[in-house]
């Protein structure tokens, strides 16, 4: 850690990141999001979001700002106008969900090819969410089936989540944080 | 990326599962999608026909997975998804049609047994069996009586008659003896069924069943006391049908049948309203909004509007299989998936190809719509026994292009062509003022072309100057060729007698030349004997006496014996020689 993070950090200030939520609907965006605010923040219920949604939480040194995008098929087209911003990417898969693994994939790999993505080194978080179903994938086999080993120029990380349980993301967060700074100095 | 495209479709469908070994044998009218757990996810619940008389069950796949199965008593003629109650959660029941009943299930568990009323009995028969029972009569005579009734009968035999005649003369006494306590029924048994909103239109609304039967009667049933609301009769046995309307409100029953017709039932009318004859056996018959698409026995692909007006007709690559509509209201999408027997799914709007899947079996059932939570989900099962599920892409769209053979696109892109000159408007207006006498100026300077021809080609017979003779006593015909680079020349001349059948005789050939030039070796030649049709070669040698390098004509001439005047006259331009005069 630099000395201005470190001065940063004793003065409370953090530095604002921009993270981008997407996977396909009902993957569980939100309620990973909701998982990670503070307890007090948390809601309760949880509703298929509708467009997309703005939520902040912190870490130890970073303040995110998370946009909880929409995965529902009509609302995806929403997704794009938001790369630019973007510094970071978490995507969300239902590991349970093998039907619409190769939805999921197209929509990663129309991501990945995005002009505004493309050529960026942007650090993408993947969470196999839903691992405590039962049949559902390991995170090696969601990565075998999204083909995430073709994925050369970014930075990337899969867990496996339990998003009601909050299994496994702290994990994800802790990795997404030092692709953060590295990237930063 | 290594996305995998399934070929010809043009990467419209995402492959999400193949399982060539389900061991699903259906056909799409007994396939149906609907969220059985109120959790907004769809299931694909499939009567499926197992292999020959046994294994006949009702599936129910969730995603990739199978998650229950109930066994049926019979084959499955139809299946269909709908809302018979108004309770909550709103989770839909299952009606699988078989023989004469619609077996009704509710969270996948035997609900309701309907039954179809039995039809009249004819009393002939219920006659005869009733003496068997009293032991007036004995099987032979049985045989005798049932045969003669089903002979002149109007009503048909009941299938327990049918049965026994059937039979050796050595089971019948067991036949007999087994059944003649029971009352004769006929039953009739149902070979499609569908379902009608009863008073909404809304999804999730209340839904009558509609069946068609074998005894060309169309049924609509109380969703709830299972009474028969309505009764029509057709003049065929239906084999499929599509319904869309209200009960309570105005409704419309397209129906193919076994005559290859289609008839159009409405709302308060007994019998058919409208009839679409085919000119072969309807294979599969889809509505798209107002209009029918008919898919028939002669790979023909036909719409016809609501009222039986015939839009269209196309010819389609192979035998079809089956047919489903493709709806995606939310895409604007409406079209028709056809699957062919050639392995491919062929996808219609209107009369226009709008894409081609192909598939490594046979598609014998295919069903659009939403599967899990995708909405443009494309289930099939093959003959094989295989289930296939692709999605439709976010991105994927069909472009409208007219596929029917006529004049190329190229043809109506119009080109970029200069404006009108000057001298183009001068000279049309010319010619819209002068048009009569441009006419006849031309037709002057055509008649006089003529006139010349026909001048130049009467002096050329004169002077004989053709190389060929019209002459009729003498027909002939000759062409020259030169061979040689000079000095020396081989000059042969290649005589033909024309006539069918008459040899010409004495003729003779001479040249005439400049002698300072060329010194022939015969300058007179006698002709043999001419048999007709054969080619007499003459041959003679031209010596060219000049070294500086000039030609010029020789004429040669055949000529008769005893006449002045040449029969023919051919010049022959003769080549520079090249070669110097060796004296
Ligand atoms: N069993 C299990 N269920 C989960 C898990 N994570 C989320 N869910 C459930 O999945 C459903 C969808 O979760 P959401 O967070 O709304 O999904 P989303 O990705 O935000 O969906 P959209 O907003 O429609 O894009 C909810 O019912 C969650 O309770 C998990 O790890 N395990
Ligand atoms: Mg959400």
């Amino acid at each position: 850690m630099g000395l201005f993070d470190k001065l940063v950090g004793w003065l409370g200030l953090k530095k604002e990141v921009n993270v981008l939520c997407l996977g396909l609907d009902n993957s569980g965006k939100t309620t990973i999001i909701n998982k990670l605010k503070p307890s007090n923040a948390q809601v309760q219920d949880i509703v298929p979001t509708i467009g997309f949604s703005i939520e902040k939480f912190k870490t130890s040194s970073l303040s995110f700002t998370v946009f909880d995008m929409s995965g529902q098929g009509r609302y995806r087209n929403l997704w794009e106008h938001y790369y630019k911003e973007g510094q970071a990417i978490i995507f969300v898969i239902d590991s349970a969900d093998k039907l619409r693994m190769v939805v999921a994939k197209e929509e990663l790999d129309t991501l990945l090819n995005h002009p505004d993505i493309k050529h960026r080194r942007i650090p993408i978080l993947f969470f196999a969410n839903k691992m405590d179903v039962r049949d559902a994938l390991s995170s090696v086999k969601v990565s075998q089936l999204l083909c995430l080993e073709n994925i050369k120029d970014k930075p990337w990380h899969i867990c496996a989540t339990d998003a009601i349980k909050g299994e496994g993301l702290q994990e994800g967060v802790d990795w997404l944080q030092d692709q953060i700074k590295t990237m930063r100095t | 990326m290594s996305s995998v495209e399934s070929s010809g479709d043009g990467g419209k469908w995402l492959d999400a599962h193949y399982d060539p070994v389900a061991g699903l044998y259906t056909f799409s009218s007994c396939v149906d999608l609907a969220d059985l757990s109120g959790d907004r996810e769809s299931r694909l619940v499939v009567g499926d026909l197992g292999t020959g008389s046994s294994g006949m069950k009702l599936k129910v796949y969730r995603g990739t997975a199978l998650i229950s199965e109930n066994t049926l008593l019979d084959l499955p003629a139809g299946l269909v998804a709908f809302f018979m109650d108004l309770h909550e959660p709103r989770i839909p029941a299952v009606a699988v049609a078989s023989g004469p009943c619609i077996y009704v299930y509710k969270n996948l568990r035997p609900y309701f047994k309907f039954t179809l009323p039995s039809l009249d009995v004819n009393p002939l028969e219920q006659d005869v069996w009733q003496q068997v029972r009293e032991g007036q009569i004995d099987p032979v005579m049985l045989k005798e009586m049932l045969e003669s009734i089903r002979k002149k009968a109007d009503i048909p035999l009941s299938i327990r008659s049918l049965r026994f005649l059937s039979l050796e003369a050595d089971e019948a006494d067991e036949f007999v003896q087994l059944h003649k306590q029971q009352p004769i029924r006929r039953q009739t048994v149902i070979t499609c069924i569908g379902t009608l909103k009863k008073s909404t239109a809304d999804e999730d609304g209340i839904s009558c069943l509609v069946i068609g039967t074998e005894s060309t009667d169309v049924f609509i049933l109380d969703p709830e006391a299972f009474t028969i609301l309505c009764k029509m009769s057709l003049p065929a046995v239906p084999t499929m049908m599509d319904v869309t309307g209200q009960f309570d409100v105005e409704f419309r029953i397209t129906v193919a049948c076994r005559n290859g017709s289609i008839y159009i039932l409405r709302r308060e009318s007994e019998k058919p309203k409208y009839c679409i004859k085919l000119s072969s056996h309807p294979v599969g018959l889809v509505r798209v909004g107002k209009n029918v698409v008919v898919g028939c026995t002669d790979e023909s692909l036909q719409g016809f509007t609501q009222k039986g007006k015939k839009l269209w007709k196309i010819i389609l690559p192979a035998p079809i299989t089956t047919m489903a509509p493709m709806d995606l209201p939310t895409r604007g999408l409406q079209a028709v998936l056809v699957a062919l027997a050639n392995c491919q799914v062929q996808l219609y709007r209107e009369k226009n190809l709008l894409s081609t899947i192909k598939t490594p079996d046979t598609v014998t059932s295919i069903c659009f719509g939403r599967y899990g939570r995708e909405d443009g989900t494309l289930i099939m099962t093959t003959k094989g026994g295989g289930l296939m599920v692709k999605i439709l892409k976010r991105t994927a769209v069909f472009d409208d292009r007219d596929s029917t053979p006529g004049p190329p696109v190229a043809q109506s892109v119009r080109l970029n062509v200069p404006k009108k000159t000057k001298l183009y408007v001068d000279q049309t207006l010319r010619e819209r003022e002068n048009g009569l006498a441009m006419h006849r100026a031309f037709h002057m300077d055509l008649s006089r072309m003529r006139l010349a021809a026909v001048r130049a080609y009467v002096k050329a017979l004169e002077s004989s100057l053709t190389p060929i003779s019209s002459s009729l006593s003498e027909p002939l015909k000759m062409n020259a060729v030169v061979q040689g680079l000079g000095p020396s020349f081989k000059l042969t001349l290649n005589v033909q007698n024309t006539a069918s059948c008459r040899p010409v005789m004495n003729l003779a050939i001479s040249f005439l030349y400049d002698d300072n030039l060329y010194r022939i070796r015969n300058p007179y030649m006698r002709i043999p004997l001419l048999v007709p049709g054969l080619i007499y070669p003459v041959e003679t040698f031209v010596e060219c006496t000049s070294d500086k390098g000039i030609s010029d004509i020789i004429k040669v001439f055949v000529l008769h014996e005893e006449k002045s005047s040449p029969l023919l006259t051919a010049h022959i331009n003769m080549p520079v020689s090249e070669g110097l005069m060796l004296n």
